[in-house]
């Protein structure tokens, strides 16, 4: 199930950079959203998995195909010109970020766990994140808050041009 | 003329959006209560073709060319209805029949060919209004059609036998000028009266 | 039923899972396609029409129209299944499915009965079984992906009136989300979880929903039509300003999947209403009631919302895209906030 899920995410991504198609894209990043879903799910996490559905995929992404769709026409957007150079640069990074990544993975606790049978934990649930977010990271989730009402204030202040 | 229309002053029970549906809702509901409880029979729509409108009194419909009661054709081919046809769909040719039948009195003259061309026709009554013999009715018959423009070309037997069936009239084939035709009443009821 | 589920190798969870995901879906898709009959009687009656009512089986019985369905189906299956010459092939085949799976599985939590135990064993009748952890949330994560069926169907078929269509769907769904989320979380609230069954059995001790928060209630109600894509805020087909809309150019069993999309988005709509405002399962002044009359209640409750959904539709004209924007924004929101709040000001002061 972890593979599966993990090979949604990883094939759904993947795919993404590969369109060249931007709604299309969009779409594979939809994939990698439930992926995502499934594999908080498999952390027994299920409310992590359905906020992410909802909020990602169902609000945000849609949201953002909107505009995409609002802007802008069917013609799959080419390449102006190839450029070897960050194409190998990428594919250098991506590689080493993957080697380190495989190693932080086969070397965590958390593998050996994953080999016991699968207990059903005791999971989270809609009071536990409450109780998590409003009593002992009150000040981060705050924080959060105060951003996101700047950022809302800026794009309000951005896009009316005289208040 | 400018009409002044009335603005309408929504109350806020109107405004609320709630109440004014509500409202539509059971009016809705009362239709769909009356309409499911009405036999089909009496409901506004006509099942057509397995109900059919009875047409009003004046309705102008499929002609029939009139006949006397002998069978007879009571057209005198006197050419009124087409030359009063707007659409020009009637066409006559006229022929002479010399016999005196008795019905007819001392005419003479009688349609070879009457045709009329449903497909023009507009059905407007003007040859009915035309006619000075009164022989050509436009009746309640609606049901018009065929699957070739042929078939839709009314001749003169066509147009005499068009209700024979809803009279209860017998179906015409030939004008009745064979020898055995009565040509006085007193004959008649004598050709009747002989076996022979 | 053990020795049974043993002798073909499974268990017998399994089995009773099974015979549950078959049921309810079968039951949600024969209801879904009945409901097009009911939508077109209903409404030819709520208009002094009469209906579809020449389709005959086997040229002798009329059955009050329903042989029309089947002609509707074997129709669909027949016809010829073009895909537009600038459509996006791949994204045109799988929109309809796209449409179509949110609207059943969302179905899935939702408990139509009361849970009963049977030889020492327990048995829920929903087809999650209750504390997975996801519960109301799972239809609201549903519904909130649905959107994409429609707005790939949109895309993918190139027509510039599918594509505003879409658009208008799409910007729709995302504001009535909000509200629809807040009235929601006001009956969380109020519970204290989000369980369904947790939610039905506090509404047998303390009332329904609907008599405790009315107005959550009534926002509630106004996003289901909106998320359902129904007539007041079918704005993804306006058939007479976008032609169909988001399913203009889907011909075929395709189409026939997007339509019966909307159906079984009317089933898991209603059933959320029951649920969460009308006591799901809960038969009305009696406490412990016996399985099957909780069964025939749950199903006497979804009909009728679903009934309100055709009676709506065949009332109400459509909105103006502003009017739904005006609404969903500055009514909608505002109310479900208040609502909210109002419920958290009560709970602390201990009602």
């Amino acid at each position: 199930m972890f593979l599966l899920f993990a090979l949604i995410t990883i094939i759904g991504a993947l795919a993404m950079f590969q369109q060249k198609n931007v709604i299309v894209a969009g779409l594979c990043l939809v994939l990698t959203f439930f992926g995502v879903a499934g594999l908080f799910l498999m952390l027994s996490n299920p409310v992590a998995a359905a906020l992410q559905i909802i909020v990602y995929s169902g609000a945000i992404m849609v949201l953002v195909l909107f505009t995409i769709m609002l802007l802008n026409s069917h013609e799959e957007e080419p390449a102006l010109q190839p450029r070897p150079f960050q194409r190998w640069t990428g594919a250098l990074l991506l590689a080493v970020f993957g080697a380190f990544a495989l190693r932080l993975v086969a070397g965590s606790k958390a593998l050996v766990d994953l080999n016991k049978a699968a207990q059903p934990v005791g999971g989270m649930n809609l009071a536990r994140v409450g109780e998590e977010i409003f009593r002992n990271y009150l000040l981060g989730f705050e924080v959060i808050g105060l951003l996101l009402l700047a950022a809302m204030v800026g794009a309000v202040a951005l896009t009316k041009k005289e208040l | 003329m400018a009409v002044i229309v009335k603005k309408v002053e929504l109350t806020w029970l109107d405004r609320s959006y709630v109440w004014p549906i509500a409202a539509g809702m059971v009016i809705t509901f009362r239709h769909f209560i009356k309409q499911i409880t009405t036999p089909t029979s009496r409901r506004f729509t006509i099942q057509y073709p397995d109900m059919k409108k009875t047409m009003p009194k004046g309705y102008r419909g499929l002609h029939e060319l009139k006949r006397f009661e002998d069978g007879a054709i009571k057209c005198v081919a006197c050419f009124m209805c087409q030359e009063a046809c707007p659409a020009r769909c009637i066409s006559i040719e006229a022929e002479e029949f010399s016999e005196l039948n008795f019905t007819q009195g001392f005419e003479e003259k009688r349609p070879r060919v009457f045709k009329i061309d449903m497909l023009r026709c507009i059905y407007c009554g003007m040859c009915e209004e035309a006619c000075p013999k009164d022989a050509i009715w436009l009746r309640n018959e609606y049901e018009l059609a065929a699957y070739d423009r042929l078939s839709m070309n009314f001749g003169k037997w066509d147009l005499m036998n068009t209700y024979a069936a809803a009279d209860g009239k017998a179906r015409l084939s030939q004008d009745s000028e064979s020898p055995a035709t009565p040509s006085r009443p007193a004959s008649a009821s004598s050709h009747s009266a002989d076996p022979a | 039923m053990e020795s049974v589920a043993h002798s073909i190798g499974l268990s017998a969870v399994m089995i009773w899972t099974l015979v549950k995901v078959l049921v309810v879906f079968g039951f949600v898709m024969s209801i879904g396609s009945l409901w097009t009959w009911v939508e077109r009687r209903g409404s030819a009656m709520l208009q002094d029409r009469i209906g579809p009512n020449r389709a005959l089986l086997f040229g002798r019985w009329q059955l009050l129209g329903l042989p029309q369905l089947v002609a509707d189906g074997i129709k669909f299956f027949f016809k010829e299944d073009q895909v537009p010459p600038h459509a996006t092939k791949r994204l045109y085949w799988i929109a309809p499915m796209l449409a179509f799976v949110p609207a059943l599985i969302g179905f899935a939590v939702i408990p139509f009965g009361r849970s009963f135990t049977y030889q020492g064993a327990l048995y829920h009748l929903s087809i999650l079984e209750p504390g997975n952890g996801m519960g109301m949330l799972y239809p609201l994560a549903i519904g909130a992906v649905a959107v994409y069926g429609i707005l790939v169907a949109a895309w993918s078929s190139n027509n510039k009136w599918a594509i505003l269509g879409g658009m208008r769907a799409s910007a729709q769904m995302v504001s009535y989300e909000i509200s629809m989320g807040l009235a929601v979380l006001a009956i969380f609230m109020r519970v204290g979880g989000y369980d369904p069954g947790e939610i039905i059995r506090e509404q047998v001790t303390t009332g329904w929903f609907f008599w405790r928060q009315p107005f959550g209630f009534l926002v509630f109600f106004i996003c289901m039509f909106a998320e359902t894509n129904r007539l007041p805020f079918d704005f993804a087909e306006g058939e007479s300003e976008i032609v169909a809309g988001f399913h203009t150019e889907f011909g075929s069993m395709k189409f026939a999947l997007l339509a019966l999309s909307e159906y079984a988005h009317m089933i898991t709509a209603s059933a959320l209403l029951a649920t969460m405002y009308f006591g799901g399962w809960a038969v009305p002044f009696m406490p412990v009631a016996p399985v099957l009359l909780t069964i025939l209640f749950f199903l006497i409750k979804l009909l009728f919302f679903m009934w309100i959904f055709v009676w709506v539709r065949w009332t109400l004209p459509r909105f103006r895209y502003d009017q739904l924007m005006f609404m969903g924004w500055k009514v909608l929101l505002p109310i479900s906030m208040a609502n909210l709040i109002l419920n958290a000001w009560l709970m602390a002061r201990g009602h």
